[in-house]
């Protein structure tokens, strides 16, 4: 049986202020990590709330906003601004000033499901991730989207949709990173992937919208089953769904490691890693604040957090870190060299960002302490700069009357010289320049390369070259070089949230004490035990620092070569169009569509072909349950004893099988009936032997209205077109056809029936007390009594299903119209 | 006996599905009276006793016949018997409507309708 865990012991993560602190860092509050049997976690109301109020707020704004703009278009975008702040503000006093908590309510107990959520430092870094960023990108959306809309002349009545459902983004990217239990986890999973749909499906006239949309749906929503499949692998062995009790019971080995690969398929599929990585460049058929808030704190960033949150499972197997070493590699060298070929600036940012979760997924790959924390480190500080990169995006389009294109742009320094400031800031965070919180990602993720040791170092170097490079080209190529046509202002709600973002990743590089602390915070969460980082600036020749100068170095070598690779990454970007995975997505997509199509055709074409699709895969299911049950039931078959009292019951029912054989030969169909209802009183003499006289007294009425009937029909029709009927189509080939599926049944029927005759009788029956109940209900037919008292309601389905067949033989013969 | 029973019970249920082959509306009809008349008596005859008719007074030390299955088995009757004539009024809608009961005709009448409504039909 299931071994379900009594005691629950939740990991909390809890501070000591005061005393404690004071060895460490007493800049930021030392974060502790309890899980002992002697002190349980404290319930107290505040730790509770900590974790209801971010969820609640998170989870109902997207409702309110949505009611707000049903009800007046104008009050979406400050409802939705106000509804996000309040969020960011619950997630932040939850973490910061209640110091997390977590609540546990029974869902469905005979399951062991739970309603378990915790605040704990994973949840709360991708919290304040999804809610904060969600509070720019709503505020952003607020100015961006009347211009979207205006371009594409649709009404403002669309706007409270895209507010709704980028709410209900963040709602449910909240719920996911607290949830506990793997199937909440897989719910809130799901709702992300359905936000998404309808987010990058918002221009609905484009097709290519459309496609995208289902795209993304259908690469992220597949690979979603794989993460149920591995948790119901999970919950089959060890009886639960919460990940805390598993990650303690849960025993490495063949089977945890394909469970973790499962879910690791699904996380890595929702961060667009190489082979999935090719859904998400499409998706930037959003407009631009979906991607922004897509790429940097929603769904791209919810596959790495789930591999962060099922981390411990995974690095039970040194194959599964391996595997996201190789796929984290590859997307980032696939990232990076398509970023550096792309000329849109949206395309650009999206293969920038495969590049960068591959890093992360690099660095889990990478394994120890150092990987676990970097990679929450690298999740914040490419969430600051990348969101920020996107808005830009955005700005620089709408600026310049609507321009894409990196080739089409330029020059726009002196036009838009904050515009240029925050997002230089941005680019150089997100290449990992010093004086910005980039700088520390990079350092950590050297630093985690650096203790796996060679060659891990030299690839880690080569990635942040590329990053470097294109992040070079895409900043320069928007504001510097010749002025092209003007610049239009931007509006400052466009404006403030990128500059907010900027001066983040600037503030990141020099107060980095806060990020530091919650990204231990979460690494403790994804590894396990402590994972004790200390990102600062160090001005001597260590390893780290020879890396980020080798790449600050070798980075301006290839941005000054440009002209010597770019033919080649042209060439890659090619290749990968031809031989790439989208090819084999649209491929399987039209050739599951086409197989649809056939089979469809094959079970509607007509009656027949319905009858068959229904007898074939009937007479296969019966013939597997025979055969998984032979081995058991080789015994159970029994001919049965025949006693010289049977030898009438033996009689007809002879002649009720010969008679059915007999009634597939005649061609005339006064023949056929009469031959029906020969096979049919014989039955109702079978009925009489068996002891059934109520049932054979009603057979030979039914039988006799029956014959009536037929004979009635037949006499209704003209003889030319029965006679059609008896010759048209009967040729030998159909003959034969029919005889052979009527045999095959019947060999089916017969295996199927006589297995279930042969059951040995139980020792009691519902018929005995049946049989010692009747006297009370006054009757001394049992049968009657069974129908009009002990399953009274079985009868009165019956009248129903007789009235049912009555209006609709009505309805039939009057043409449909019944009055 | 219990073979004996599941080979009726099967030549029965064979030989509607052979009749269900045919293209004739009558003899898909029959087939499924026969099917229907199967599973009757397949219910009959998963009775867990067999003897005297379940009457009182019942008689001293004697098998009873399982009462219970022929509840079900009356009730199965009289259903398949109302679905019967639901198809039998189907088919003669068919006729009625399309002059035909045989499957090929009535799909070709069928395909006929719809090219027919197909041309009347109009965008604006």
């Amino acid at each position: 049986m299931y071994n379900v865990p009594t005691v629950r012991n939740t990991p909390t993560i809890r501070r000591l202020e005061g005393e404690h602190g004071s060895k460490q860092n007493r800049k930021h509050l030392e974060l502790r990590f309890s899980r002992s049997q002697t002190h349980p976690p404290e319930d107290s109301p505040l730790t509770t709330l900590a974790v209801i109020l971010p969820l609640a707020l998170a989870l109902v704004a997207a409702p309110l906003t949505a009611l707000a703009g049903t009800i007046r278009t104008a009050w979406t975008a400050p409802v939705g601004v106000a509804t996000a702040a309040l969020a960011f503000a619950a997630v932040l006093w939850g973490w910061a000033f209640a110091g997390g908590g977590s609540v546990d309510f029974p869902w469905a107990p005979t399951w062991n499901l739970r309603l378990a959520f915790e605040l704990d430092g994973l949840a709360a870094l991708y919290a304040m991730l999804a809610t904060g960023i969600g509070l720019a990108v709503v505020a952003y959306a607020s100015k961006y989207l009347p211009l979207h809309l205006e371009h594409q002349n649709r009404p403002d009545t669309d706007i409270p949709r895209f507010h709704a459902f980028i709410l209900m983004f963040m709602g449910s990217m909240v719920g996911l990173v607290m949830a506990q239990d793997l199937l909440l986890i897989f719910i809130f999973w799901d709702l992300t992937a359905i936000a998404s749909y309808f987010l990058i499906a918002y221009d609905v006239h484009e097709e290519e919208s459309r496609y995208s949309a289902l795209m993304a749906m259908l690469v992220t929503g597949i690979t979603a089953v794989l993460l149920l499949i591995g948790a119901m692998m999970l919950y089959v062995e060890y009886g639960t769904f919460l990940l805390p009790d598993l990650i303690e019971t849960a025993e490495p080995g063949i089977y945890l490691t394909a469970a973790a690969a499962f879910m690791a398929i699904a996380g890595l599929a929702k961060s667009a890693q190489v082979p999935f990585h090719f859904w998400l460049p499409r998706a930037m058929a959003a407009p631009t604040p979906v991607s922004a808030y897509l790429h940097s704190a929603a769904m791209v960033a919810a596959g790495v957090f789930l591999i962060g949150r099922v981390y411990p499972l995974v690095q039970t197997s040194q194959f599964l870190l391996d595997a996201l070493l190789v796929i984290g590699f590859a997307s980032m060298v696939v990232g990076g060299i398509l970023a550096l070929s792309r000329d849109v600036l949206k395309q650009l940012l999206a293969y920038s960002t495969i590049s960068q979760y591959g890093y992360v997924v690099f660095m889990f790959g990478l394994g120890g302490p150092y990987g676990a924390a970097a990679a929450s480190f690298y999740v914040i500080a490419h969430a600051l700069a990348k969101s920020a990169l996107f808005l830009t995006a955005g700005a620089a389009t709408e600026s310049s009357g609507g321009e894409t294109r990196l080739s089409h742009l330029g020059g726009m320094l002196r036009q838009q010289p904050l515009l240029a400031a925050s997002s230089g800031a941005a680019a150089a965070g997100l290449a990992a320049l010093p004086l910005t919180i980039g700088f520390f990602k990079d350092e950590l993720f050297f630093e985690a390369a650096l203790e796996r040791g060679m060659p891990f170092p030299l690839l880690a170097l080569f990635g942040a070259i590329l990053t470097l490079t294109y992040m070079w080209r895409f900043w320069t190529g928007i504001f510097l070089g010749e002025e092209r046509g003007e610049s239009r202002p931007l509006p400052a709600a466009m404006l403030a949230p990128i500059t907010i973002l900027g001066v983040l990743t600037i503030v990141g590089g020099i107060f980095v004490a806060p990020f530091a602390s919650l990204t231990e915070a979460a690494g403790m969460v994804s590894f396990n035990a402590e994972t004790p980082i200390s990102p600062a600036y160090h001005l001597d020749l260590r390893p780290v620092n020879l890396l980020a100068l080798a790449t600050f170095g070798l980075g301006a070598l290839v941005i000054i070569s440009r002209p010597l690779w770019a033919g080649a990454a042209g060439v890659f970007s090619r290749i990968g169009e031809v031989l790439g995975p989208q090819r084999w997505y649209d491929f399987s997509l039209t050739g599951l569509n086409k197989f649809s199509d056939r089979i469809h055709w094959l079970e509607v074409d007509t009656l027949r072909s319905r009858i068959v699709a229904i007898l074939i895969p009937l007479g296969i299911l019966v013939g597997a349950g025979l055969l998984v049950a032979a081995p058991a039931e080789a015994g159970i078959y029994s001919v049965g004893t025949v006693e010289s009292a049977d030898i009438p019951l033996i009689v007809a029912l002879v002649l009720t099988a010969v008679a059915a054989v007999a009634a597939t030969v005649p061609r005339n169909h006064l023949t056929l009936v009469l031959v029906l209802s020969a096979s049919g009183f014989s039955l109702t003499a079978v009925y009489a032997f068996f002891g059934g006289p109520d049932v054979a007294l009603v057979a030979v009425l039914v039988e006799t209205i029956l014959t009536i009937l037929l004979l009635a029909v037949l006499a209704l029709m003209p003889s030319a077109v029965l006679k059609r009927s008896e010759t048209h189509g009967s040729t030998p080939g159909t003959k034969r056809r029919a005889y052979i599926v009527g045999g095959a049944s019947a060999v089916v029927a017969f295996l199927g029936v006589w297995g279930a005759l042969s059951r040995p009788t139980p020792e009691e029956s519902v018929a005995a007390q049946h049989i010692e109940l009747a006297p009370d209900a006054h009757a001394n037919d049992i049968v009657t009594v069974i129908l009009a008292d002990f399953r009274g309601l079985d009868t009165l389905g019956e009248i129903t299903v007789v009235g049912i067949a009555l209006l609709g033989i009505a309805a039939l013969l009057s043409r449909g119209r019944l009055w | 006996m219990t073979l004996l029973l599941s080979l009726a019970i099967a030549m029965l249920f064979g030989a509607g599905a052979t009749l269900l082959m045919k293209s004739d509306l009558i003899r898909i009809v029959v087939g499924m009276v026969l099917i229907s008349n199967a599973a009757n008596l397949f219910i009959m005859a998963s009775g867990l006793s067999r003897g005297f008719a379940p009457l009182y007074p019942l008689p001293e030390g004697a098998l009873v016949s399982d009462p219970l299955v022929q509840a079900m088995t009356l009730t199965a009757i009289v259903i398949g018997f109302s679905i019967t004539a639901l198809l039998l009024a189907i088919a003669y809608r068919a006729y009625l409507d399309l002059d035909s009961v045989e499957l090929d005709e009535l799909e070709e009448a069928e395909e006929r309708e719809e090219s027919e409504q197909e041309k009347e039909w109009r965008p604006f």
